[in-house]
Formats: structure tokens, sequence, C-alpha cells
């Protein structure tokens, strides 16, 4: 009776963990965004560039998740908002909302500035769609309840990001994943990721374009974040080396793979942190360094992604 | 009211895998991808001259408190005024959400090409369209009063299926006088199916 099996799963595997990355990352892009546009200075560039690219990750990342469906005629009883009325038990179901939301109210937000913009209009499609009637409508109301908007991207951004922890924090067999601890890594991690791939195209694609104290704002809440997801790691380290079998076999599967420790914690916030340190605080200017720093978290927030589907150990009592 | 319950004597159950079979034929499981309703495992225990054989069936265990019915975002996954958890096929997105959350590996996927496969298999299939799947405790059985196919077919009467709010019920009994015991009780998944350990 008391025999136990451990072992790991094979239904949600590193697709799984592209789905939570992209979800994760591209809503945080859009709330973090939003709150800069609308608190912070109106930078038009910045406020297009997240909602747009934030919206291009959540479709990647649903799009995962929806092609490993058994019956995808069924996800419309998850996208209509009745669904969460039906199942407000379901993190999946809130979710889904908070997907759906947050990809209407992006496009709405950045729409008063994409039909502004003279490149965006000479391009063959979009600068046809653009130059609609319709759509020029459209974006006359949306700039007109462009508080509303900002805030509906802000609040399902970060349920989304909150909800990718949540998710798994609801399978009870697996000690890595049910704890309290997952959302918050999850969050801090989405945020993280967000900052760093808003650094990476301000220094990029728009850097004439926006205001210097951005940059310099992102790089040190990002050190913050980074730091903040640095203690969490270790604590799960500390949580998972005793109190159950299938945590310490967790901790074995984690620490003992160069992948996680190199990949992750070294190469995806130690070095990072590092690096963004001498940028802040220390000698190092120009783009590279950021850049570079900024490119190791994005690689970081999807190992430790990864590694966390791979590493659920679950218990069973055969 | 009826809260329906299963008992498995693990001394009495001889790894015959009649259940399996039983099982798989009533209720048109996907058995060519290893994927059943019930599985009886197998574990050597001792060594030497000591080496014997045990065996486990598992199954849904209708948890009273199931973590694959929260975690199901359409709501396919409900549970009966019996306590029976149930999957509404058509309503089932197949996310495999309710397979991570199932800490008895008690779901999963039963695919296109598993409908395809099975109408050649069995012949008629009654599965429409893919989903998630799992035991049911053969509850189309139990609306006609009959039993599950497993407990019916089990040659040494290892599995036992009553009614928890029946206090003179042979399974009742076994469960209140804690011989019966539920499997991983501290995940407080409030389990339907006990046992009965080897003696």
């Amino acid at each position: 009776m008391d025999i136990l099996t451990f072992t790991t799963q094979q239904h949600w595997t590193t697709w799984f963990a592209v789905y939570l990355f992209l979800g994760g990352m591209g809503a945080a892009v859009v709330a973090v965004s939003f709150l800069t546009h609308m608190y912070l200075r109106e930078e038009k560039e910045l406020v297009m560039w997240g909602a747009l690219s934030g919206v291009a990750m959540m479709v990647v990342g649903s799009g995962m998740l929806f092609l490993h469906l058994l019956n995808k005629w069924a996800i419309f009883y998850i996208v209509s908002p009745y669904g969460v009325f039906h199942k407000p038990d379901s993190w999946i179901a809130w979710g889904s909302q908070f997907i759906v939301w947050i990809q209407i109210a992006a496009v709405l937000y950045a729409l008063p500035y994409m039909v502004e913009k003279p490149r965006l209009l000479g391009w063959p499609v979009v600068g046809n769609v653009l130059k609609m009637p319709i759509v020029l409508q459209v974006a006359g109301v949306a700039k007109k309840i462009h508080p509303i908007l900002g805030w509906v991207g802000i609040v399902t951004g970060i349920g989304t990001a909150v909800y990718t922890g949540l998710l798994l924090q609801s399978f009870p067999a697996v000690t890595l994943w049910h704890n309290p601890a997952v959302p918050i890594l999850f969050t801090v991690s989405a945020f993280s990721t967000a900052m760093a791939w808003l650094l990476i195209v301000m220094y990029t694609f728009i850097y004439h374009r926006v205001d210097h104290s951005i940059r310099a704002l992102y790089e040190r809440i990002d050190l913050g974040l980074i730091t903040a997801e640095l203690i969490i790691v270790f604590s799960f380290f500390n949580f998972t080396l005793s109190g159950s079998e299938g945590g310490y076999r967790s901790a074995e599967m984690l620490w003992g793979s160069n992948g996680w420790l190199f990949g992750f914690v070294l190469f995806g916030l130690i070095v990072p942190l590092a690096m963004e340190l001498k940028c802040v605080f220390g000698s190092w200017s120009g783009k590279a360094p950021i850049v570079t720093a900024s490119l190791l978290v994005l690689n970081g927030g999807f190992q430790l992604r990864a590694y966390f589907m791979a590493a659920g150990i679950y218990a069973y009592p055969w | 009211m009826t809260h329906y319950a299963m008992v498995i004597d693990l001394a009495t159950c001889v790894g015959c895998n009649a259940c399996m079979a039983a099982c798989s034929l009533e209720n048109q499981t996907p058995v060519w991808a290893d994927h059943w309703r019930t599985k009886v495992h197998d574990r050597e225990v001792g060594d030497g001259h000591g080496i014997t054989r045990r065996f486990i069936p598992r199954l849904c265990n209708h948890c009273d408190n199931p973590p694959c019915m929260t975690v199901c975002p359409s709501g396919a996954t409900y549970k009966t005024k019996e306590g029976v958890v149930l999957v509404e096929v058509e309503r089932c997105l197949g996310c495999g959400a309710c397979a991570m959350a199932c800490p008895y590996d008690a779901r999963y996927p039963a695919t296109s090409d598993d409908i395809d496969t099975g109408k050649e298999y069995y012949g008629k299939l009654q599965r429409k369209s893919p989903s998630m799947d799992k035991c049911s405790f053969c509850y189309h059985r139990l609306l006609k009063e009959g039993e599950p196919a497993c407990v019916q077919t089990c040659v040494g009467y290892a599995r036992m299926f009553g009614d928890l709010d029946q206090p003179n019920d042979p399974v009742t009994q076994l469960v209140r006088s804690g011989k019966a015991r539920p499997l991983m009780a501290h995940l407080g998944t409030r389990p339907n199916v006990y046992y009965i350990p080897e003696r």
C-alpha cells in the first residue's frame, strides 16, 4: 500500500513551457508598456511595440495550447465570457478570458497610433486595413476610452502572468508545483522577461524614439525583479530539499542538471544581474551589454519553465 | 441519498486482469494505446526464494474533492448526485489539465486516431468525439441498478461496490471499520476507492 512510484508526466512537455513563457511574457509586456504610457511618458512607439509584440507572443503561446487540444471545437466553451461564470474555480477558464481580453485591449489601445503612423500605412495589406473608414472610427472611439482600455490591459496582463503559476499550483500530486511560491515566481519571471524584451526593443528598434529615462528606469526595475527571482529560486531549493520525497527528487533533477544550473541559474539570472548592475551603477555603457543581458534573461525565462515542467515529479501510490 | 464507493481487497486480487478486459469491452477503451480505465499494476516484492508478486488495481477514485474537476476549464468534468465523477465528452477540450491534476494517474487521452482504430477494433463505437477519458464506475450500468463491469467479473471477489450512505452495506462497514483505506488521503481529495492491504 505504501509503495510509491515516482515519475514525470508526458502530457504537458516543452510545448507547454513555450505557452507559459510566451503567454506570461506577452501579457506582462502589454501591462508594463501600458503603465508606462499612462503614468510615466506618452511614448507612442513603445506602447505600439509593447501592445503588438505582446499580442504576437500570446497568439503564438496560445496557439501552442490550441494545437494540442484533442477537441478544438470545444474551445468555444472557454473563450466565451460565459465560460468563466460556468467554471469560476478553474484557472484555465480565467486565464482564457484574460488572454482574450488583453489581446482585444492591446490592439485597440495601439490602434489610434497605428492609424497615424506613415510607415505602417505604407505596408501592403496592413496599410489598406488601417485606412478603412470603420477602422478609423474604431480608432477614434478607442482614443476616447483609452484609460479604460489601458486598465483592462493592465489588470488582465497581471492576471495572465499570475495565472501561468496558479495553473501549475492546481496539481496537488507534484510538490514542486503545488506550493504558494509558484505563482509568485512565474509572475516575477514574466515581468522580468517583459522588461528584458522591452529593453531590447528600446535599445535596438526604437533607440532614438524613446526617452532615455524610460530605459534607465526599466533597467533598475529589472535588477530588482532578477534579484527577487533569485531569492525565490533559492527558497524553492530549500523547500524541496526536505519534507517530501517527490520534492526531493525534483530538487535532485533540477540541481543535478547542468542546464538548470548553468542555463538558468547562472546565465539566466546571475550573469545578467551582474551585467545589469555594471550597466546601471558601474562603468559599462553602450547598447551591447544591456542587450546581451536582456537576451540572457529571456533565455532564462524559458529555461525556468521548461525545467519546471520536466522536473514535476508525481508520486503514485503503486 | 446515494454515495457510491468501491473497496478492493489486495489480498484476494490474483492479477488475472479480467477486470481490465471486462472494462475495456464495456467502455470501448483504447487498449491499443495502453490506455485503460482500470489497470492492474504488479510489483515483485522480496528477493531470492521469498520473492512474490503483488497486485494493485487502480482506477479513478471518484473523489469527493476531485482536483480534475476543479481544473477543468469547460466544466466537462462533473460529479453526479451519487458522487460519480463523469466527463461530458462533447464539452471536453482535451487540454489534459485533468490528467495533470489527478494524483491517481486515472486520466488518459482518447484521440481522433483512437476513434478511427476503435471503429475497426470494437465495430460500432459509442464515442463520437475525442476527449480525456476515465472510469465512470460504469454509470450507465448503475442507472439500471447494476454494478461496474470490473466488479461483476472479478473472479476473486476482490472488488466490492456499494453505497456509503447505507450503514448495513458491506462496503460501508469495511470503510467505517478502518480495514479499507483510501490512497493518498493526505492530498485532501477524499477518494471513494478504498483498499484492504495484503495481510
